[in-house]
């Protein structure tokens, strides 16, 4: 009797034992598993999202169906046919020589029609997409006319707003352009206009004042990533060889796809380097026994920065023209 | 298992390090804060205009008294709300500013219909030159609301999505921003023409 109830109470305190030990382990999967999860998708909503929704600005809202942004040629953008060649290349010259003087972008965009935009819309458009003048001087104009409206506009960039007020662009167009188009001459209507409004802004800005451009400063996200993905991969690992090598195998592709979206091959081969560092690098972790930290994790990072070197290639890099020049909407519009 | 407690040290480490979206999430916040100001700042252009604006219209178009009253009411009721300011987090608040705003587009662009039967205005220097400048301004306005609005739909999301939410609900309580609704005569700058 008494017997068995002995081993009654020692078969509960064994079940009560397994079990306890079961719920730990299962408390630990959990905890490893929101980790990774959190290392996965945590770092794509971080600042790193930038990446994954590569700057939509206003100029690409899915609305936009109207007349689309040409690319920016030059200073001369003539895609609406209106200049001639003599004109073009005088503008083009003009146009340059008052940039190196003054540092101050002035463009030139004709375009055959703006199906049914309105010209304000369609040149913020352009100002947005174009980015015309320097980052922080934002000291670009852009005059844009569309033939067959018989509209046109002057963009002024937020830099230049004290010199070339609404009222001096409108004047501009009033005085300047708009008698020369309506008898017809538009290349001495694009002439005159440039030079009104080169008068109009020049001494606002010198060459001489313009810094190189402000650069972001904020850390690459592949690193971020990498970091949640090694932590994420060596707890795996540390539980079994197999899960560390099938989540490395699954998520270096996926930060590769995520970050820099390579090609299928590299994509394959990435994951077969993250299987075999998923299965080895928790050995290695375990074998250093005490003398780990956290410079193991660099060589790994090390190898895969060099897979992702290219990535970015932004809008405005690289080059002076177009470097970052913001608009507010300022400016003037009229027609001929 | 305390090989396990280090690196979980670790990965919470990180996790704060990099914040869970609590940098992102202030600066889109700063991002709205900046749109608005450039919002009120349009507006505010727009007022300054208005005095100047009945003036000249004043003394060419003596009778149309009504007219002129009702945009300097609309331009009183306009200023005293952007002096309570608070439009930003307030949702009352900022559909009280966006319903000032658009009872002075309307009463503006009444004011612009009711001045083409006066050529002789129309003719006046100083008159066109306020009309250049309140279309710009309008314009601004217009450029200042859309960016505005995509301000506020990026900070509404960012603190919605997943780790994020968690952050804000724990940490840093935003509430989703107001963004302006198109309605008639405000999404689209009256037409000023002659």
């Amino acid at each position: 009797m008494s017997s068995e109830f002995g081993v009654q109470r020692q078969a509960t305190r064994i079940t009560g034992k397994s079990c306890l030990r079961a719920r730990s382990k299962h408390v630990r999967l959990l905890v490893v598993f929101s980790v990774l999860l959190f290392s996965f998708f945590g770092p794509c909503v971080f600042p790193g999202s930038r990446l994954l929704a590569p700057d939509s600005e206003l100029s690409f809202l899915p609305e936009a169906h109207a007349a689309d942004v040409p690319p920016l040629k030059g200073y001369v953008n003539d895609y609406g046919d209106m200049m001639s060649s003599t004109t073009k290349s005088r503008l083009e010259a003009e146009l340059k020589a008052f940039e190196q003087t003054d540092s101050t972008q002035l463009v030139i965009l004709t375009v055959p029609s703006l199906e049914g935009m309105p010209i304000e819309d369609y040149s913020i458009r352009v100002a947005e997409a174009w980015k015309i003048g320097q980052k922080g001087r934002d000291n670009g104009i852009i005059l844009v006319v569309a033939a067959k409206e018989k509209r046109m506009r002057i963009e002024v960039g937020r830099g230049l707003e004290g010199r070339l007020t609404d009222l001096t662009a409108g004047r501009i167009i009033d005085l300047v352009i708009k008698p020369r188009f309506k008898r017809g001459d538009f290349n001495g209507g694009f002439i005159a206009g440039t030079a009104a409004l080169i008068d109009a802004v020049k001494g606002e800005f010198t060459a001489e004042q313009a810094g190189p451009a402000a650069k972001t400063d904020s850390l690459s996200p592949i690193f971020t990533l990498l970091l949640f993905a090694g932590i994420g991969l060596l707890m795996l690992g540390s539980i079994s060889r197999i899960l560390g090598g099938v989540a490395g195998a699954l998520g270096l592709p996926a930060i590769a796809y995520l970050t820099v979206g390579p090609s299928v091959l590299i994509l394959v081969l990435l994951g077969l380097l993250g299987f075999v560092m998923g299965i080895f690098l928790p050995s290695l972790f375990s074998g250093a026994g005490r003398g780990r930290g956290g410079g193991i994790f660099f060589p790994g990072g090390g190898s895969l920065g060099t897979g992702g070197g290219d990535f970015g290639g932004g809008f405005d890099s690289g080059s002076d023209f177009g470097g970052g020049g913001d608009f507010g909407g300022g400016g003037a519009s009229g027609d001929w | 298992m305390k090989r396990l407690s280090t690196l979980l040290v670790c990965a919470v480490l990180v996790m704060v390090a990099s914040g869970c979206g609590y940098n992102t999430m202030q600066q889109n916040e700063e991002a709205v804060k900046a749109a608005w100001g450039d919002v009120e700042a349009a507006y505010q252009r727009r007022n300054d205009l208005i005095p100047n604006l009945v003036e000249v219209v004043k003394a060419y178009a003596k009778h149309e008294r009504e007219t002129l009253q009702a945009v300097t009411e609309a331009r009183g009721k306009v200023g005293s709300i952007q002096a309570g300011g608070g439009a930003l987090n307030d949702p009352k608040a900022f559909s009280q500013f966006q319903e000032a705003q658009a009872s002075m587009s309307s009463a503006l662009s009444r004011l612009l219909v009711v001045v083409e039967q006066y050529p002789d205005l129309k003719a006046n220097q100083n008159f066109r030159d306020l009309q250049v400048q309140l279309e710009g301004t309008e314009n601004r306005i217009n450029v200042a609301r859309t960016r505005f609005n995509k301000a506020v739909q990026e900070f509404n999301t960012s603190i919605r999505i997943f780790p994020n939410s968690l952050t804000n609900s724990l940490i840093l309580h935003l509430t989703p921003k107001e963004a302006f609704k198109a309605e008639a005569g405000a999404a689209k700058a009256p037409q000023v023409k002659f």
